[in-house]
């Protein structure tokens, strides 16, 4: 794809997301004004669709199908989730300056060690960043090395998201329980109740999201990302060439953990709360239906895919809250069966009739493992 | 010369029993009811008590309830609840006009205690085993030294040796919490419960460490030593009982999938589903037979086997059919079409039974527990141990020695060649896809027995069956069944260590470092088909 | 270690079985530095077993294997033999089918496989000409734009080869170079693997006899995963041994 059209897309993101944001902060008569639950809700898709680019670099074009990324999300979040709940500081129910609300309620006398430092924004921003990428190193490592491929790595990915949501549902993880982390005043010292502070969120996750674009186009277009196509579709030969395979996907399954970190992160003082259901194997796996419909190694189609369902996820569940799991199941069905390049492919095809052009990317369809 | 004087009472009092023509002095007792003062009631039901007579507890039952009727003639009558007369003592109907001045024997709360305590030692002498079992048993659990002697006498009268021993365990229960009794006495008590060694028998004991004689508390400290001891064996082997049973289920929801997934290579997301379209068979069947059949409603399950099997098979064919056919050879497509899938048949589900958990019950031989040694076991989870056992036999037969499974076992090692030699690929794929479900159906009957049947049924069994399965090796039955029992057991042995959660969270931590370290599982099965 | 052999491939002894079935048999095997080797053997004899056991792909049960007499591939995994200098081509043309044919080759250029290194590296005028020298080689100048999937087996096989040549392996292992080729393409073919030996050492294994003549070096006959015969095509050819279990009467 041409430098043109990469920035491109930065630009129609990052442009709307401002366009919006000035827009919601018009008087509430006025006829443009867009209202504050708008704003959330497409800074919300926004911070899907970053997490739909991580499953998409890792799946499109390593063909790591994870079904755990939910998890790097979720960690994200819950550091973000700390921050604000420091930020809260006396003013929760019971009005303790130090600890959160719920460790009050659990008669808990200090603040755990790793609640330590969430105070600071800083320290904050670097665990949202750190802790996701360190257990993808962690897990990435132990698996890569031991070649663990195809649905055996998506299995135990599911497991991993599993065990964590068990283990944060448990009220002496110090993550507050069942009921996570919510109730959060402000963020970075503006109120979250404000129409500004949302606009601003909004722009945040659209930069976030642009830069990250730009980041994983660069990456695949280069050298690097010819690689892990090549890793892709013939890992043996890769191999047989001399490239420590490993080493190149835990590289990237680090990055992307890190970019569904950041997105998780963002997503919380927007929606105002995090807790242990966003773990659910089942959200990984929507995640991964996002880019699927999309266009998958497309990464715009990633792009694309979050925000398309859900919208119609956010439709449907207001319309026809008991309809909406037959659609997103079909959704999935339909999409693998007949839609196996997405949205994306579809386009390419239909302009393909029109101008021969060549195609956005060579999207893989299947690509048997040659063994030998 | 005692022996034989207490001889001699027996024999005699055995040769009254027997003659019915003597004397009845309990009729003279009865007499007794017609008093108006309290006192006397409370003595004729003392002396009621005593003589064991059979009428007794049906007496004094009716005389608890405010049931009890006495003529102006003081002959004693029970009402029923439908308004009907009955002779107390005899039992029949009472013929003929209303006895004149009919009234109730009065009752008040001094009266009710003496009917509860004679009431208790009546049980003791009961004629029905399992019932002097059981008042032994509550002597036990509530030792009441005025009892002693009550106890004391039934041991004497005693013939059954199992329910002379629960006695004579009552009686040493009794003689420790008993302050005066002498310390001889204790210790041989305290021999006593050491030997049944229970979690009851500790508690007592615990209780007598803190007494006042020296000798008695370092005899009951070292009982409870020994108890201690076996007591931990005993509840090792309890987890591993409760291990096997949870490795049961596991197998049960994990064996289709090692047919599906192991056998035919699909991952198939939908079979949590399967699992759960058995279980809602089940409640399906258990009403029907409710309505149609009410008397059979115990055996609804047996039905419910091969309705499930049907049912969930039917859905595996028609899946395989219109779905999994075309995703042959790309895995990760198949897993997402049928995770679909399943979100599918979870909302179909709750639109037409709704969201709740429906109700299916235990049939009564599923319900209860027995006790062995120091374990309980308890009968539902003893069944689907037995029925797992018996489908993972079946489904070894049923791939070894019958067509399909030749056919099945063709198909996935060599498709092309199977092909030529004249297998339908096809319809042994659809074949062995809907057996794989059906079996996962089966599995959802044994599941509605012991968890709640509810659209998320198969969503709790997913992730741990695929565990199993990738744990014991893929394309290996004994593997599946091995994973199964060993993923129970590790689960209900770290549980108390860990806890519930932490323990699930640790095996799941130590099965992801196991499948790295040995990706293909426990019993890999070698070759070129795995590697490509 | 210290130096055991001048040979550049040296196998001892070595024995790989499959749930107790021996697919190599205590095989030796030794090939000098610039020799080329031909061996056949018939199907299941172990010929593709035993360049597993060279490039790292599966670990002998026993013996030893050696490259240039020092380093042991027992104990190297797949990528680092291949930077040692072992290339090899499957028996199975496998190339990255949605990569163009010029990626292919560029991404079989020698070169520093490490993530960061390959991150940010650009591609240079030398790799460029060096590309351009490989596709005339291999024939495949015409086709380099189109996607390595949309070539014909035959060229697959020619591409195969031309990223080995990217690599400038010390040694080549070729597995069935011809199969699926006219009869002009396999006397190309052998005529490529001739000039490619002028610098390189090369071991072919084949099944087409009358490559295997146009070759004319020395054949390894494998039966039953180890050696049954040694030397040159006329003199295995005229063994009843191998008269008998590989070429037929
Ligand atoms: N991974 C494996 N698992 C089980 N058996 C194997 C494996 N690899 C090879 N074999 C067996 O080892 C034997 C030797 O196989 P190999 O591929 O080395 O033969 P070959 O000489 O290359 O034959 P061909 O001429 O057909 O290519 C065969 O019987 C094969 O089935
Ligand atoms: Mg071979």
């Amino acid at each position: 794809m041409s430098a043109m059209r990469t920035y491109s897309v930065a630009v129609v993101i990052l442009g709307g997301a401002l366009a919006v944001a000035l827009l919601s902060l018009l008087p509430a008569e006025h006829a443009l004004h867009v209202p504050g639950y708008v704003v959330a809700l497409l800074g919300k898709y926004l911070c899907y669709a970053l997490l739909a680019l991580s499953v998409d670099l890792v799946w499109g074009y390593v063909g790591i199908l994870s079904l755990g990324h939910g998890a790097f999300f979720a960690i994200g979040g819950y550091a973000m989730g700390m921050y604000l709940m420091r930020q809260i500081g006396a003013r929760g129910v019971y009005g303790n300056a130090t600890l959160p609300d719920f460790m009050v309620f659990l008669n808990w006398q200090e603040l755990p060690w790793y609640w330590g430092g969430f105070n600071h924004f800083g320290f904050a921003l670097l665990v949202m960043a750190l802790a996701p990428g360190l257990l993808a190193f962690v897990f990435g490592y132990l698996a890569f090395r031991s070649r663990v491929t195809g649905v055996y790595l998506s299995i135990i990915t599911q497991a991993l998201t599993y065990a964590l949501m068990l283990a944060f549902f448990r009220n002496d993880m110090g993550f507050g329980g069942n009921n996570g982390l919510t109730d959060f005043k402000d963020f970075l010292g503006f109120s979250l109740q404000s129409d500004a502070t949302r606009a601003g969120l909004l722009v945040a996750s659209a930069a976030l999201l642009s830069l990250f674009y730009v980041v994983c186009r660069m990456l695949v277009g280069a050298r690097f990302g010819k690689v892990l196509v090549a890793i892709r579709d013939a890992e043996s030969r890769a191999r047989f060439l001399g490239y420590r395979v490993e080493r190149y996907k835990v590289a990237v399954f680090v990055f992307s953990a890190v970019m569904a970190g950041l997105a998780g992160a963002l997503y919380v003082p927007q929606v105002g709360i995090i807790n242990p259901g966003e773990f659910a194997p089942a959200n990984s796996i929507e995640a991964v239906i996002w880019v699927a419909v999309g266009g998958r190694g497309t990464l715009v189609g990633a792009i694309i895919g979050a925000i398309l369902v859900n919208l119609g996820k956010t439709i449907f569940t207001g319309a026809l809250p008991e309809l909406w799991l037959f659609a997103l199941g079909g959704l999935f069905i339909l999409v693998t069966l007949f839609l196996p390049k997405g949205v994306v492919g579809l386009w390419d095809r239909i302009m393909a009739r029109r101008v021969p052009a060549p195609p956005l990317v060579a999207a893989p369809v299947r690509q048997p493992e040659a063994g030998e | 010369m005692r022996k034989f004087l207490v001889t001699c009472a027996l024999v005699l009092f055995a040769a009254l029993a027997a003659n019915p023509a003597a004397a009845d002095p309990v009729e003279d007792i009865l007499t007794g009811f017609a008093s108006s003062k309290y006192d006397d009631i409370e003595k004729s039901i003392d002396a009621l008590a005593a003589s064991g007579d059979a009428a007794a507890p049906a007496i004094l039952d009716a005389l608890s309830a405010g049931d009890l009727q006495v003529s102006s003639d003081k002959k004693l009558y029970i009402k029923g609840d439908d308004g009907s007369l009955k002779e107390a003592r005899s039992g029949a109907d009472a013929t003929g006009e209303i006895p004149p001045g009919l009234k109730a024997v009065k009752v008040n709360n001094r009266v009710r205690r003496a009917i509860d305590a004679a009431m208790g030692q009546l049980t003791l002498l009961s004629p029905d085993p399992a019932k002097r079992l059981s008042a032994a048993a509550s002597q036990f659990h509530a030792p009441d030294p005025a009892q002693l002697p009550a106890v004391e006498s039934a041991i004497a009268k005693e013939s059954d040796p199992a329910v002379k021993r629960a006695f004579e365990q009552a009686r040493a229960a009794i003689i420790l919490v008993k302050s005066d009794a002498p310390d001889a006495d204790k210790i041989a008590a305290i021999g006593l419960l050491a030997a049944r060694g229970d979690e009851d028998a500790k508690s007592l004991l615990d209780a007598a460490t803190a007494s006042g004689s020296p000798a008695v508390a370092d005899a009951a400290r070292g009982a409870l030593k020994g108890i201690e001891r076996s007591l931990a064996w005993w509840s090792a082997a309890q987890n591993v009982y409760y291990g096997l049973s949870l490795g049961s289920v596991l197998l049960l929801a994990a064996i289709g999938l090692a047919i599906t997934f192991g056998v035919m290579g699909v991952i198939n997301m939908a079979h949590g589903e399967m699992v759960m379209l058995g279980a809602y068979t089940t409640y399906v069947v258990q009403q029907a037979v409710m309505v149609a059949a009410p008397g059979l409603t115990d055996y609804a399950l047996v039905l419910a086997v091969p309705a499930a099997f049907l049912v969930s098979g039917a859905a595996g064919i028609a899946i395989e059919r219109s779905i999994i056919r075309f995703l042959y050879g790309r895995p990760l497509e198949t897993l997402l079409a049928t995770f679909g899938l399943s979100l599918v048949l979870q909302q179909a589900m709750r639109s037409i039974f709704g969201p709740t958990n429906l109700q299916v019950d235990n049939p009564s031989w599923m319900s209860g527990s027995m006790d062995l040694g120091g374990l309980a076991i308890t009968y539902n989870r003893f069944w689907i141990i037995l029925f797992a056992v018996a489908i993972f036999a079946l489904l070894t037969l049923v791939l070894r020695k019958t067509a399909l499974g030749l056919q099945m076992r063709a198909v996935t090692q060599n498709r092309r060649m199977a092909a030529s030699m004249g297998i339908r690929t096809g319809w042994v794929d659809s074949l062995t896809f809907g057996l794989g479900s059906g079996v996962a159906g089966i599995a959802g009957v044994a599941l509605s027995q012991i968890d709640n049947v509810s659209p998320n049924l198969g969503q709790s069994y997913i992730i741990d069956s695929f565990m199993v399965v990738v744990f014991g090796g893929v394309g290996n039955l004994w593997g599946t069944l091995v994973g199964a029992m060993s993923l129970g057991v590790a689960n209900k042995l770290l549980e108390p260590v860990a806890g519930a959660v932490l323990g699930k969270i640790v095996v799941l931590v130590l099965l992801v470092l196991f499948i790295q370290r040995r990706p293909r599982g426990l019993f890999p099965v070698k070759g070129r088909a795995v590697e490509s | 270690m210290t130096e055991v052999t001048d040979a550049l491939l040296y196998l001892d002894g070595v024995t790989v079985s499959f749930d107790g079935f021996k697919a190599l048999n205590t095989l030796s095997f030794v090939v000098a530095p610039g020799e080329m080797r031909a061996v056949i053997g018939p199907n299941g004899a172990g010929k593709t077993t035993m360049m597993d056991v060279i490039t790292g792909k599966t670990r002998p049960d026993q013996g030893t294997a050696l490259f240039r007499g020092s380093a042991d591939l027992t104990k190297l995994d797949e990528a680092e033999i291949a930077t040692l200098g072992i290339g090899r081509k499957f028996q199975k043309p496998t190339v990255f089918e949605m990569h163009s044919v010029t990626d292919n080759l560029l991404l079989a250029l020698k070169g520093d496989r490490a993530p960061r290194r390959v991150l940010f590296a650009r591609e240079t005028l030398s790799e460029r000409a060096r590309i351009d020298e490989i596709l005339e080689t291999v024939r495949l100048s015409a086709v380099r734009r189109r996607l390595a999937g949309e070539l014909s087996h035959g060229q697959k096989q020619w591409l195969e080869i031309g990223m080995l040549l990217a690599q400038e392996p010390e040694l080549l292992l070729v597995d069935e170079p011809v199969a699926g080729m006219t009869d002009a393409e396999t006397a190309d073919t052998a005529d490529l693997l001739r000039r490619i030996n002028q610098t390189r050492t090369v071991v072919v294994v084949e099944h087409d006899m009358t490559f295997v003549r146009a070759l004319d070096v020395k054949v390894t006959v494998l039966h039953e995963g180890s050696v049954l015969a040694e030397g040159s095509l006329d003199h295995v050819s005229a063994d009843p041994r191998v008269v008998e279990v590989y070429l037929g009467r």
